[in-house]
């Protein structure tokens, strides 16, 4: 655990108290309208906030090193859309047009995943969707999605990593460029797996009796303000 | 594995792995889509990467249900990505259908396993409906953001008699990721005991 997180409740990372709850449909909110969302009229508006706040929660989340690299990213965006756009023309206009694009839409839902994953442990994810009286069916594979997203990135870093010094790096060879990554991802993917169930299964998970939970969520003030900014965003979205 | 034809935690475990990984490969397949050309490829593409984790899955469960919840949990991990409730409707719908499928062969017939992954891989074309449904409002919305050569050239490469190709193609896409995925399997994952 960092000292960032040390100073917060056990059970928590979130640094400032809202619901997980409140940040899924914050991450629904900023991800379909930003991807989906026109740019006349209120988006105008619209637009800016909805980048904006994904990044102040990270601020609030104290993770400086994210908030330099996604500022970096957004930086050369804008530049590359300012700067470059206008002396390119043809298809490397056209393709540079449709990157930028895809970034400037996807990076905004993507960094708010991002510190929903972060700020949330699996228990507070857990508790949150038992409070919305989802079934255990779901509700089990998905917090081990939520789980495992974090570690699939770890694993996958070390198998590029050993990739690398074994010179597998480059596209011309596809076949063996996705199977010598695919295969020992899912590899240890699937030895992950089984610890994971004998660790749940120690933990009483799937037993008859109904689970309890130490985390304590819950709507506050702030929660309501988050609700209220969000629906306004989507009221603007559907005008 | 005990004679328990319900879903036990141990199982639903094994759907959150594999769902995990399946969207991880299938995210980043998806990145292809940066170059217009290879939109319509990606239902093709998409599952063939997929299928190889979708047949180590199909060995470790074997319990009506999984491939259901699996099409649950990728039409809301999508949906919470942004893209749009249908995924998440194609999801279930083809979830479902290809559950039914592997199930009338007891999830070990090879025949109703590569049928249901052609099946369930369907789920992709909730991301292409909009492209259909809502043709207009969705090629409108994306003028500003990806500018106006990038609109033009993909409406260009999908015009309307497309929508069948490109299902056929998924489904394509998704008997190629069960033979693929079983190939795999058999070279990698049964040698070394994880399958």
């Amino acid at each position: 655990m960092t000292a960032a997180t040390a100073d917060v409740p056990f059970e928590r990372k979130s640094i400032i108290p809202i619901d997980p709850r409140t940040k899924i449909f914050l991450t629904v909110t900023v991800s379909t309208i930003m991807c989906t969302g026109g740019t006349s009229g209120v988006m105008v508006l619209i637009r800016p906030v909805l980048m904006a706040v994904p990044m102040v929660f990270l601020l609030l989340q104290k993770k400086w090193k994210n908030v330099i690299r996604f500022s970096c990213t957004y930086a050369v965006l804008f530049a590359a859309e300012l700067f470059l756009m206008p002396m390119l023309f043809g298809a490397w206009s056209f393709i540079l047009g449709a990157a930028i694009g895809i970034y400037t839409h996807m990076l905004p839902g993507f960094i708010m995943g991002y510190y929903l994953i972060e700020s949330t442990t699996v228990s507070e994810f857990v508790a949150a969707m038992e409070r919305m009286h989802i079934s255990q069916k779901i509700v089990i594979p998905m917090s081990v999605v939520f789980r495992l997203f974090p570690t699939i990135g770890e694993e996958y870093a070390a198998i590029r990593d050993a990739m690398r010094l074994r010179g597998i790096t480059d596209f011309r060879e596809p076949v063996k460029m996705i199977e010598y990554r695919v295969v020992p991802l899912m590899m240890s993917i699937a030895n992950i797996g089984e610890e994971l169930s004998a660790a749940a299964l120690t933990k009483g998970l799937g037993g008859p009796e109904k689970r309890t939970n130490i985390c304590s969520i819950g709507f506050g003030s702030l929660d309501a303000l988050m609700f209220l900014a969000a629906l306004g965003c989507w009221v603007g979205y559907a005008v | 594995m005990e004679k328990n034809s319900k879903l036990q935690a141990r199982d639903l475990i094994n759907v959150g792995i594999f769902t995990a990984i399946y969207f991880v490969l299938f995210f980043a397949s998806m990145m292809l889509g940066y170059i217009p050309i290879f939109i319509p490829l990606l239902g093709l593409v998409c599952p063939i990467v997929c299928g190889i984790p979708f047949m180590l899955f199909l060995t470790k469960v074997k319990k009506f249900g999984m491939v259901t919840i699996t099409g649950i949990l990728l039409g809301l991990l999508n949906m919470v990505i942004g893209s749009g409730i249908l995924v998440l409707i194609t999801g279930v719908v083809f979830g479902l259908l290809g559950d039914l499928i592997m199930k009338s062969g007891n999830y070990a017939k090879w025949k109703s396993l590569l049928l249901g992954n052609g099946v369930f891989s369907l789920w992709i074309m909730g991301y292409y409906a909009r492209m259909y449904v809502t043709r207009t409002a969705f090629f409108a919305s994306m003028v500003d953001g990806y500018g106006q050569a990038y609109v033009d050239t993909l409406m260009g490469y999908t015009p309307g008699w497309t929508f069948p190709v490109l299902i056929v193609l998924n489904f394509a896409g998704g008997i190629l990721g069960a033979l693929l995925g079983r190939a795999v399997l058999k070279k990698h994952f049964e040698r070394a005991g994880i399958a």
